[in-house]
Order: structure tokens, then sequence, then C-alpha cells
């Protein structure tokens, strides 16, 4: 689970570049949303991660209890964040759609 | 440095303090036993462990990140492992008790040298320590659950 790291967007997308040589809105688009997926698909691996460790411990499998609780902790901190990140969206996207025409 | 650091670093803490509490309950359930392994076919009795605690060192990855002045993993350390249990190796207590399966000529019996007052006292600071690393542990969550509230 190390790899959930939140860096900067800047460095992500190297805005310095974007400035030099602009890209077109569909590449744009395109770039934005692999990392939209990337991040979704990350989030949904501490999912998996939680999931398979509780079916351990219920299994009476070796496992700590407080593994199997950090697990399901982070899981509930990602999904949170993603929720957060969601409720952002959808915001701006309904502040578009009031927009006078 | 992953979001998680400092809950990867409770984690390990926990699991150090879980092993700790198995060692304890070890040696109070040795507390009397006079045949834990046979030496040049004699008994001997059980002997007190004790575990050796170092801090955990980092991976390779991050210690090239390190170098690379791109990360502060190692600055900031990630946790504490178990790399050794030992044998306490103080002698055996000898008690006078002839009808003992296991005394000798003069009616001693060699007993484990394991203090059930000393385990406790271990059984106790492992239940503190892991309980303060719960704390830490939910006070690291709350403290992102507090960052995801910003701008609310």
């Amino acid at each position: 689970m190390n790899h959930v790291t939140f860096s900067p967007v800047s460095s992500q997308f190297n805005i310095q570049k974007v400035e030099a040589k602009p890209l077109t809105p569909s590449e744009a688009q395109k770039s934005f949303s692999s990392f939209l997926k990337d991040s979704i698909e990350k989030v949904n691996e501490t999912q998996i991660q939680s999931d398979t460790l509780t079916e351990k411990l219920a299994l009476g499998q070796e496992v700590d209890l407080h593994e199997v609780m950090i697990a399901s902790q982070k899981a509930s901190v990602t999904m949170q964040l993603t929720l957060e990140i969601r409720n952002k969206a959808v915001e701006a996207y309904q502040e578009m759609m009031r927009m006078q025409v | 440095m992953s979001i998680f650091h400092s809950m990867n670093t409770t984690a390990s803490a926990l699991t150090a303090q879980r092993l700790r509490m198995d060692i304890v309950s070890s040696n109070m359930a040795n507390a009397d036993t006079t045949r834990a392994k046979l030496v040049d076919g004699e008994w001997v009795p059980y002997r007190r462990k004790t575990v050796v605690m170092e801090p955990k060192e980092s991976q390779f990855s991050s210690l090239l990140q390190v170098a690379m002045n791109t990360s502060r993993d190692q600055e900031v350390g990630s946790g504490v492992k178990v790399t050794n249990i030992l044998e306490d190796e103080t002698p055996y207590e000898l008690v006078y008790d002839p009808e003992h399966p296991d005394a000798n000529e003069e009616g001693y019996v060699q007993m484990p040298n394991v203090d059930p007052l000393r385990e406790m006292v271990d059984l106790m600071s492992a239940t503190r320590s892991y309980e303060a690393n719960v704390t830490v542990l939910n006070a690291s969550k709350n403290m992102l659950m507090k960052a995801l509230e910003i701008g609310k």
C-alpha cells in the first residue's frame, strides 16, 4: 500500500512544459482521464487489500488483527478522499451549468 | 513519502509489541517447565526469552531517493522491527523438592529463570506501548480526515 502517493499535480502535468508547447484539448483530456483512472485504480487496490486481509482473518489464517484494522482504515481514508474529489468535480460541473448563455 | 507513512510506522510498532506480548505469554506459560529440551540425554529447564528491537532499515529504493534528495524517508525513519529473540543466560533457580521427578540426588530441582513479577511488568509495558501506538494511529487518521474537511 506504500505506492498510494499524492504528489503535487504540477509534477504530474509539468506545467512549464505545457506553457512551452500547448496541448490540444483532446490531448489534455486524455492525460487527465488516464491520471484519474490510475488514481481510482489505486484506491480500488486499497479496497481489495482490505478485503483480502479481512477474508484471511475470517478464515483464521495467520494475520494480525491490527493489520486488518489499519488496512480498512487506509481504504476508508482513500475512499473519503475520492468522494471529496468527486464532490468538487460535480460542484464545478453544476457551476458551469448555472452559467448564463 | 506516502500519506500513510506514519500509519505504516505505527503498524510496525504494533506488530513488534504483539510479538513482545507473545514472548511474555510463552515465558509465563513455561514458568514451571523443567523439561524444555534434551541436552546430552538430560532434560534442561526452560530459559526466559527476550526480544531485541531495532529501528527498521529503509529499503534500497528509499535510500536511493534520499541520496537523490527526492525523499526524506530516511530522516523520518520507518518504524521498528524485532531482529532477534534471545535467551536469558542468568542461572536457573534451585528449589528443594525431593518428590519432583527431575530432582537431583540432593533433592534440588532446577527451575526456569522466569520471574513472574518481571513478566507482569513486561506485559504491562507491552500493553501500554500498544495502546500508545493505537493513539498515534488514531491521531494520524484524524489529521487526514481533518485535512479532507479543508474548504468545506
